[in-house]
């Protein structure tokens, strides 16, 4: 996880040479600071809002001329059926309250929407219950012909309301800025709260749900990896090594059959593949505490963009891309938009005045991304 | 504080437990296990494990109308899982119509009706109206304007030929061929 320790108050750190029922207390302590003290990953947190708000829309809007077939009253998962299906499993959709057309361009619009404020960060947490309204409707709408990548976006969407997921590179840390700045030196009118004791209690509560949130987001993809593993130990082409052999020849997940053919035709290759396959997705949880992780993260990036362009499951390989961003640490995160900033303030300096179309290429981030220090100085504590 | 902190640490035990192969304590506590899991929490993440699918499934349909003399007219074979991997070619970003819809709709049918194809299940008879529905939409699609009452599938399960055997564009030989009994059209709304 991309915890950055805290400092810890100098009583718990006198605690730490005592006995072992005060060593006890004082890691009891620490843990409480830990998870009270203030909410942890919030780069990580952010990212994941953009990936996952980012992934939505653009799988949306990619099955725009299938969006009927999929998820419309004509669909051969007809209301009907799907209502009878919500009966015996417990599922809700808002998709299945009118039948009619009209009401679904208005549903599927209203999710493209979602997805756009909820990847910029425009009223944060309103559009993180709307967008887990959204992505619980579609998917149950349409649960047979879903993925695992679908199935990690639902269950990330549904997460990630409890987190304090806008409070970088967003349009709200945008906001706070500019009415802290112009708040200047009477820091009263930038507050909500009259009461200091309430806003106190406010911004614990958010807090520990918030580092809750991260810390049950981190154990799913651990769970995820662990048993994508260890299931695989179980199946003899996996041990043979050959089992990358068979996916490659799924006529289905061949968008460029002579890739796939021209990467099977070297045994090597796929065996080597497929035991570093199942090894890094076991060794995931293991590695996560010590600086392993990296090289161990980027090889699951290579994995997973090999997996989008050979299979063709880009939006499977970006759901565990943007999953995998949790264990990254806030100051990876500052360090890479310091050195995007500076990598943009030199094209710049190259090209004065032009913002044109290379401006564009930037990510997202990069744009609403101020310095991370200003940044954290400058948004509410809240 | 402390009801969030249970609430995390319940869930992260129970979503251990759904995703865990059973045991004795998921044995135990399944109903209380699936009652918090099921329906938003569920996941499955044995992908391509134990073992990937090891066979190519084809899936063919063909139609019956009864003409005004009242002679029965059957349409040819139309190769409905060709026109899904002609979509996926060549194609960076394939829609899940085309990589997921026929076949999870024709997993989950085998799912719930084994090797016959008795519906004896709610269950069943809903897979089977899904199919149906699917088929009866690709094959309408195809032939544009089609009309007819009964529809037929017909399933071939190509195995993918095990590794380094007789390289080349062999096609391989179906090692099963299925064919579905006839169903009939009706209009939607069930």
């Amino acid at each position: 996880m991309g915890t950055e320790h805290i400092t810890q108050p100098p009583s718990t750190a006198a605690a730490s040479g005592g006995t072992a029922d005060r060593r006890t207390t004082g890691a009891a302590q620490r843990f409480v600071a830990l998870l009270t003290g203030r909410p942890v990953s919030l780069y990580a947190v952010s990212v994941m809002r953009a990936g996952y708000g980012m992934l939505y829309l653009v799988f949306l809007l990619r099955e725009f001329p299938h969006r009927h077939e999929i998820w419309g009253p004509g669909s051969p998962w007809t209301p009907a059926l799907a209502e009878q299906l919500f009966a015996q499993t417990g599922w809700n959709s808002i998709l299945t309250l009118s039948d009619s057309p009209a009401y679904f361009e208005l549903c599927y619009v209203t999710a493209l929407f979602t997805s756009a404020l909820f990847m910029l960060g425009w009223r944060t947490r309103a559009m993180s219950v709307l967008f887990a309204i959204v992505v619980t409707s579609f998917h149950a709408r349409a649960i047979f012909m879903t993925d695992g990548g679908d199935n990690l976006i639902l269950l990330m969407a549904v997460y990630l309301v409890f987190t304090a997921c806008g409070r970088r590179w967003s349009l709200d840390a945008r906001r706070n800025r500019l009415k802290t700045a112009r708040a200047g030196d009477d820091p009263e009118r930038a507050r909500r709260f009259a009461s200091p004791r309430l806003r106190q209690a406010r911004s614990t509560l958010t807090t520990v749900v918030h580092n809750c949130g991260i810390f049950v987001m981190a154990a799913e993809v651990c769970f995820l990896y662990g048993s994508a593993g260890l299931y695989k130990v179980q199946g003899a082409s996996w041990v043979g090594g050959t089992a990358l052999h068979y996916v490659l020849n799924l006529e289905l997940f061949q968008p460029w059959p002579a890739l796939s053919h021209l990467a099977d035709d070297y045994a090597v290759l796929i065996a080597v593949a497929s035991y570093a396959t199942v090894l890094l997705q076991v060794a995931f949880p293991f590695v996560l505490f010590g600086r392993l992780k990296y090289p161990v993260l980027a090889m699951l990036l290579g994995m997973h963009v090999g997996i989008a362009v050979v299979m063709g499951l880009p939006l499977f390989s970006g759901a565990m891309i943007v999953a995998d961003a949790v264990f990254l640490p806030d100051r990876f995160y500052t360090s890479l938009a310091h050195l995007c900033r500076r990598a943009t303030r030199r094209t710049g300096a190259s090209r004065p005045v032009s913002r044109g179309p290379g401006s564009g290429s930037v990510p997202q981030q990069g744009r609403t991304g101020l310095p991370g220090s200003r940044q954290r100085a400058a948004s509410p504590r809240t | 504080m402390a009801l969030c902190l249970a609430t995390t640490l319940t869930h992260v035990v129970l979503v251990f437990l759904h995703v865990a192969p059973p045991n004795a304590v998921s044995k135990r506590y399944g109903p209380q296990i699936n009652a918090w899991v099921y329906p938003l929490f569920e996941q499955n993440w044995r992908l391509f494990a134990p073992d990937p699918d090891s066979v190519n499934r084809r899936i063919l349909a063909r139609t019956a109308r009864t003409a005004p003399d009242g002679a029965t007219q059957v349409s040819s074979w139309v190769d409905l899982t060709a026109v899904d991997n002609s979509a996926v070619k060549h194609n960076v970003f394939p829609s899940h119509t085309t990589q997921n819809l026929l076949r999870r709709a024709w997993t989950s049918y085998v799912d719930t009706h084994g090797a016959d194809d008795r519906t004896d299940s709610d269950r069943a008879v809903m897979m089977q109206k899904y199919l149906r529905n699917i088929a009866a939409d690709r094959v309408a699609a195809h032939d544009q304007g089609a009309t007819f009452g009964f529809i037929q599938l017909r399933v071939l399960t190509l195995p993918v030929a095990a590794q380094g055997a007789a390289a080349g564009n062999r096609p391989p030989t179906p090692a099963e061929e299925r064919l579905l009994p006839w169903w009939k059209v009706t209009p939607r709304g069930n």
